[in-house]
């Protein structure tokens, strides 16, 4: 697609599903920061507990004292398995948040020494799930890293464990009544941690980005009523540093006049790319910049407004605007049907009707898909009523709501 | 802050469900295993497990205060049946998951008011002793009660930490927040910057024009020295400057109050005259106009010619200008083929944008009368 194209495509779709390069530059970037923001603080935790954890291992340890046929394999193992989490902490509170693949293995490596050594130590007492202590924790030693690995990578190791502990429970343990509850409990145990772990860390980092995503477009509402997008000035200096190039090649003679075809339409190209950014660029209100910027409204939000008539509501209509759609949306994400916004600005009445302060109405229409009148968060309706007055009703089974916003004339201005 | 809160309420209530739901299951299918407690005890706790499991998801989804209540009262009545009606061993470790994750999953879901902790910490206490007597061990702590114990701790840790993390992270987005808004506006002011060198990007605009049709019917000589000028001007743009140089090519770009009309009309014609058209000036030859006025005056002057010298098929112009108290006026006629009104897009970019959109903006206007076969007149107003 030549640039000529691309902007033509992206005039097209202005009305429609925007989508250009551009923003999905943009957006990537906060996107990836995103990703590790908070974590670091998270991970603390997750060795805090493992420490914890780590003490209640060993006041099992002492108590099974007695029982144990032979004491040297178990002692190894809890020698194994807390010099393998100080050793991991001090590694990770240096390493920062990335963790190489080889260190990794090596930690699943020590790790699996320690649940061999406990597992040998327990072998003759027939009761794997009973007396299974540092092999349990073992299973929340990969909380450690459970904010540095990808978390299949975790499900992958804590699913190993559990086959691990199957196998020894099948091989020694009778089931019995009073066995069997005790041997559910124990491996259940040592794999909920890293399942739970990484099931908060998703959230906890979908959380990051979507809070990310509307902080990064909650700046479009202070904006002016028509705006440059985030990426404009860049794209316009992209195009004068080309046109200053074709034309400095022209200036010295390193391209001879008359133009060869190519070179000529290269000239036409930029002309017109050029002509449209002076003339077109500032067409856009911030309502347009603010769904194409942000990911998760950019997906679900088609935004029609002819007159550019966002563009007159005053920051506090433009907020509640904004965390509306933006909580219509936010709240739909798991489900399976996501929920999807038509906005509709305009168009403006024809009525000669007129209003107090010579203020003007600007009709708002916000149809929804896959969202019951009944599952509505009530902090929807607060941000609603900021806009203006509102009428709700049902359309397809999903709300709709017509909104009256009152803005000043901006004719008046 | 308000809706980061929320996310996060969402996410300690679908752990809280995750982790109770692991708990409740595990500790369901320890006590109907048949033998680890007797089938009446297994009935009458039953329906508590089920109201127990039902209410840990509900905790998943709604926010509200009543299904943890509910959860709570359940799964303890469970506990206290279990650990007065069949105080085994068996039973006892049946029991740990329920009180351990079961119960203590749900301190996940509420917000640690001083009420709750208090409420809470009772609950562990109460589901460890209950664990302990069921057990039936005559240690001071038997290893389920003490499982029991360190679940509550567990969890309340994992609660607390979870929530301590929210409002650090939430910190740092809103300081990528304020680096962002002042980026936008750097964005918006650069291409501000850039978008008023609007004479500059004229001149240049024309000079790409004339290099898309190959530069075919200039001098070179004449082409090479404009677009080495005009190169230079956008070398000064992208330093950071704005540039204010004498004249670009044809234009005079001199950032002066008020700049006479003659002068700078006396460069169009000679731009003009380079590129192929002959312009026939009548009328004033000086006037004084504030520089935006001016600026918007010229542009669109020099379209209409540029329009005449593209499309009209002939090689002359005439430009009469006239003012009066208010308004100066120009008047661009010329006898080529005229065009039908019919035949041409409102929309399309070209006369209204480039003419009438630039000079309503310094409140004057653009009117234009043609017909087929008889040649255009443009007329432009700008006030004084």
């Amino acid at each position: 697609m030549t640039r000529a194209e691309t902007a033509e495509a992206t005039r097209r779709g202005r009305h429609t599903k925007p989508s250009s390069p551009g923003v999905a530059r943009a957006w990537r970037q906060p996107n990836e920061r995103g990703a590790t923001l908070g974590t670091g603080h998270l991970g603390l935790g997750a060795s805090v507990l493992c420490v914890v954890q780590a003490f209640y291992g060993l006041a099992l340890f002492a108590a099974h004292w007695d029982s144990y046929p032979r004491t040297l394999p178990v002692v190894g193992a809890w020698a194994l398995y807390l010099a393998t989490i100080a050793v991991a902490i001090i590694i990770l509170s240096t390493l920062g948040d990335r963790l190489p693949l080889w260190i990794y293995g090596v930690f699943l490596l020590l790790l699996a020494g320690v649940v061999v050594l406990d597992f040998v130590a327990i072998w003759p007492l027939g009761d794997i799930g009973g007396y299974a202590t540092a092999s349990v924790s073992a299973g929340f030693g990969l909380l450690l890293v459970v904010t540095l690995r990808a978390g299949h990578e975790l499900i992958a190791a804590a699913s190993t464990l559990a086959l691990a502990f199957c196998t020894a429970i099948a091989l020694t343990t009778p089931l019995t009544p009073s066995t069997l509850p005790t041997q559910l409990s124990t491996v259940a145990l040592a794999v909920l941690p890293s399942v739970l772990g990484v099931m908060v860390l998703r959230g906890f980092r979908r959380m990051v980005q979507v809070e990310l995503d509307r902080v990064l477009v909650q700046s479009t509402v202070s904006a002016p009523r028509f705006a440059v997008g985030m990426l404009a000035s860049e794209e316009l200096a992209r195009l004068d540093l080309d046109a200053e190039e074709l034309l400095d090649a022209v200036a010295t003679g390193r391209t001879p006049l008359p133009l060869s075809p190519e070179d000529a339409s290269v000239a036409a190209t930029l002309a017109t790319e050029l002509r449209l950014h002076l003339i077109e660029g500032r067409r856009e209100t911030w309502l347009y910049h603010a769904v194409t910027e942000s990911e998760l409204l950019g997906k679900a939000v088609s935004l029609t407004d002819r007159g550019s008539l966002a563009g007159l509501l005053d920051p506090t209509q433009r907020d509640g605007l904004l965390s509306g759609v933006w909580l219509i949306v936010s709240d739909s994400v798991k489900s399976k049907a996501p929920r999807t916004v038509q906005l509709t600005l305009g168009p403006r009445p024809q009525t000669s009707e007129r209003l107090a302060g010579n203020r003007i109405a600007v009709p708002i229409t916000i149809t929804t898909t896959n969202l019951p009148r009944n599952r509505v968060d009530p902090a929807i309706w607060d941000s609603i009523g900021k806009i203006g007055r509102y009428r709700d009703s049902t359309h397809n089974g999903s709300l709709r709501l017509d909104i009256t916003c009152l803005v000043d004339n901006p004719a008046d201005r | 802050m308000e809706l980061i809160a929320k996310e996060r309420d969402r996410l300690l209530h679908r752990t809280a469900r995750a982790l109770g739901l692991t708990g409740s299951v595990l500790s369901l299918v320890g006590v109907v295993i048949p033998g680890v407690v007797p089938a009446p005890v297994v009935g009458l706790t039953l329906p508590l497990y089920l109201v127990l499991i039902g209410s840990q998801m509900m905790v998943g989804r709604s926010t509200s205060r009543r299904w943890v209540a509910v959860g709570l009262v359940s799964g303890l009545a469970a506990l206290v049946i279990l650990a007065v009606q069949a105080p085994t061993a068996d039973a006892a470790a049946a029991m740990v998951p329920l009180a351990a994750a079961g119960l203590a999953s749900l301190s996940l879901a509420v917000s640690p008011t001083l009420a709750w902790l208090a409420l809470f910490s009772a609950l562990a206490i109460t589901s460890t002793t209950l664990v302990q007597r069921a057990s039936a061990s005559d240690d001071w702590i038997s290893p389920p009660a003490l499982a029991v114990l360190i679940g509550w701790i567990l969890t309340a840790l994992a609660g607390y930490w979870l929530a301590a993390s929210v409002p650090r992270a939430s910190r740092r987005i809103y300081s990528i927040g304020k680096a962002h808004r002042a980026e936008r506006q750097a964005s918006e002011t650069e291409a501000q910057r850039r978008q008023s060198a609007r004479l500059l990007h004229d001149t240049v605009l024309a000079t790409l024009t004339l290099l898309a049709h190959s530069g075919v019917g200039v001098a070179p000589a004449a082409l090479q020295q404009q677009a080495s000028d005009d190169a230079r001007l956008l070398r000064q743009l992208r330093l950071g400057a704005t540039p204010t140089p004498q004249s670009s090519g044809s234009y005079n770009l001199e950032p002066v109050e008020e700049t006479v009309l003659g002068t700078t009309l006396e460069s169009v014609k000679q731009r003009f005259g380079r590129i192929g058209l002959e312009v026939t000036w009548h009328g004033t030859g000086q006037v004084l106009l504030p520089s935006d006025v001016l600026d918007a005056f010229l542009l669109a002057l020099a379209e209409c010619l540029e329009n005449v010298r593209r499309h009209s098929g002939v090689t002359q112009a005439d430009v009469t200008i006239t003012d009066d108290a208010t308004t100066v006026r120009a008047m661009v006629t010329d006898s080529g083929i005229g065009f039908d009104f019919a035949g041409i897009d409102e929309d399309k970019l070209g006369f209204k944008e480039s003419v009438v959109a630039r000079l309503r903006e310094v409140g004057g206007n653009a009117r234009l009368f043609s017909s087929q076969g008889s040649g255009t007149t443009v007329v432009l107003e700008v006030p004084k």
